[in-house]
């Protein structure tokens, strides 16, 4: 029985799951500030206390995300690649790409059935197509981001957002809102935007069945149904899949030699 | 000859009233608010108001801007590059290297004595490069757009923005104040980013002096300092030539209003 934990702290989130036996026991997940290791501590805190576990439990922290080196308590750090690679083959066996979008890039990972990475494309320059390009335009629109999900299900005549910077992008969705366009139809038009770009990430790894789709960005069921419907595919999403980062460090802790550092 | 020049800019509209191809009358500026055409009959109304001129009086109007086809009362628009440049060598004449940014777009251009245009490059992709990024630096900063220069100038070590992007450099500006860098080296930071995105087209288009800077930014003496620094090369900045396009516009118009020989009857409505 050994209890391991994965830490991830992303642009936007912290996270931290907590696997024993290989089952998630304990999670966590709260928003970043400014002191990273703070938040870093809290996030392993708060998963243990979910568990009902203590801290001396734990045989490995491993560390991941933009933010991984602020896990100044762990042993180990592993890219955020190799952890949605891996956390993705455990929530689903069958997984060969993975869709991650964060709060600040967008990564495709092509795996191999070990839930190895066999290749991978990223936007990391620009927060075009991020969480943050939701966040923002949701904004605009005069809701949170974690209100428009469902909203543009009923999109019926969706609008061409032509701008792919998020500044530019904000003006765009400002005077369709002006002119009267249904928040639904703009919403819509967004998440095509969305999609074709990920879509060019994805291809250039190569798309290959099953796809897991995961990031907070994967919340988001217009999302979702907006990269099935382009991709003709079903996608595989977790009800954990914000976790999915933290669930393949924590995975990463158990091939280490206990305890010891690398 | 009274010529008038109006750029309709995404974020601010200018205009510019000209005698004879030769002498600046008058300029204006208002804030676009998405509405171009209401703000640019404001802009000139303002203008003929100062120089105590009828409307009727306005031999020739001719627009340039992102939004220069949306204006009905006009003879001819041209374009901004075309524009900015004929205006800057007006303004600031040996010149032969122009750097505009605007506040969506940003371009630098090689010009001819007389104001052609050689070669140009353009960013219109991006906020990175484009005076908007100033704007909303300004913004979560919470420093007054008009005190972000004199307060960068004092800047000791500039911490340079490493982040391309104008949302994920405001991510990097937010993690610097956590830091506590001092404001004046995020601010300069700030400049020096945008000038090396200038840079970059500048470099594309090729550098001859003299080099001039047009735009809302050449009143900021940080920005030019920056663009200097970055182009290690002198930059010359006229408080007029935020309204250069505007200018070359109203050169331009009365270029062709020369050609035809006398007023056209009639306004284009809507036609051009």
């Amino acid at each position: 029985m050994t209890l391991v934990a994965g830490v991830d702290i992303g642009s936007t989130t912290a996270k931290c799951a907590l696997i024993e036996d290989g089952r998630i026991v304990g999670k966590s997940l709260a928003p970043v500030g400014v002191e990273l290791v703070k938040d870093a501590e809290r996030a392993l805190e708060q998963a243990l206390a979910e568990a009902r576990r203590d801290r001396g439990e734990v045989r490995v922290v491993t560390g991941t995300g933009y933010g991984r080196f602020k896990v100044t308590f762990g042993q180990f750090t592993v890219t955020e690649i190799g952890c949605h690679a891996k956390g993705a083959h455990f929530l689903f066996p069958g997984t060969r790409l993975v869709l991650d979008i964060g709060g600040q890039d967008t990564k495709a990972i092509k795996v191999d059935p070990n839930g190895e990475v066999v290749d991978f494309a990223m936007n990391d320059k620009c927060a075009a197509g991020t969480g943050r390009f939701l966040d923002v335009c949701a904004g605009a629109l005069g809701y949170d981001v974690s209100e428009i999900g469902a909203l543009s299900l009923g999109a019926r005549h969706p609008v061409k957002v032509t701008n792919t910077c998020t500044v530019f992008a904000e003006s765009e969705v400002t005077s369709y809102v002006a002119r009267g366009k249904d928040p639904k139809d703009i919403l819509a038009g967004l998440y095509g935007g969305i999609v074709s770009r990920s879509l060019s990430l994805m291809q250039r790894v190569g798309v290959e069945p099953e796809v897991t789709f995961t990031g907070g960005v994967s919340k988001n069921e217009g999302m979702v149904r907006t990269l099935e419907r382009r991709l003709a595919l079903r996608v595989n999403v977790s009800p954990l899949s914000q976790y999915v980062g933290a669930v393949g460090a924590a995975l990463y802790g158990l091939e280490r030699p206990t305890g010891a550092p690398a | 000859m009274i010529t008038c020049g109006l750029d309709l800019g995404a974020g601010t509209i200018k205009g510019a009233l000209l005698e004879d191809g030769q002498r600046l009358l008058a300029t204006a500026i208002g804030p676009t608010r998405g509405n171009p055409v209401d703000a640019a009959h404001r802009v000139l109304e303002r203008m003929v108001e100062e120089v105590n001129v009828l409307p009727d009086e306005v031999d020739y109007l001719c627009t340039t801007g992102a939004a220069r086809y949306a204006f009905p009362d006009r003879h001819l628009q041209v374009s901004d590059i075309t524009a900015s440049a004929r205006g800057a060598v007006f303004l600031l004449p040996g010149t032969r290297h122009v750097v505009d940014i605007g506040s969506q777009s940003s371009r630098a251009m090689s010009v001819s004595e007389t104001g052609r245009v050689v070669r140009f490059k353009m960013n219109e992709k991006c906020a990175a490069g484009a005076g908007r990024f100033v704007d909303r630096c300004a913004k979560y900063l919470q420093v007054p757009l008009e005190e972000m220069a004199p307060k960068a100038l004092a800047a000791a070590h500039p911490k340079m923005i490493s982040s391309v992007c104008a949302v994920l450099a405001e991510t990097e500006i937010i993690n610097n104040v956590a830091d506590e860098i001092p404001l004046a080296d995020i601010l300069m930071g700030v400049f020096l980013s945008l000038a090396q995105r200038a840079y970059i087209l500048m470099r594309n288009v090729g550098i001859q002096p003299e080099v001039a800077l047009v735009g809302g930014l050449v009143r900021s003496e940080a920005m030019v300092r920056a663009l200097e620094q970055t182009a290690k090369t002198p930059v010359l900045a006229d408080p007029r030539s935020h309204h250069a396009a505007a200018i070359g516009a109203a050169l331009l118009g009365h270029a062709r209003l020369q050609k035809l020989g006398g007023r056209p009857a009639l306004l284009l409505a809507a036609s051009g």
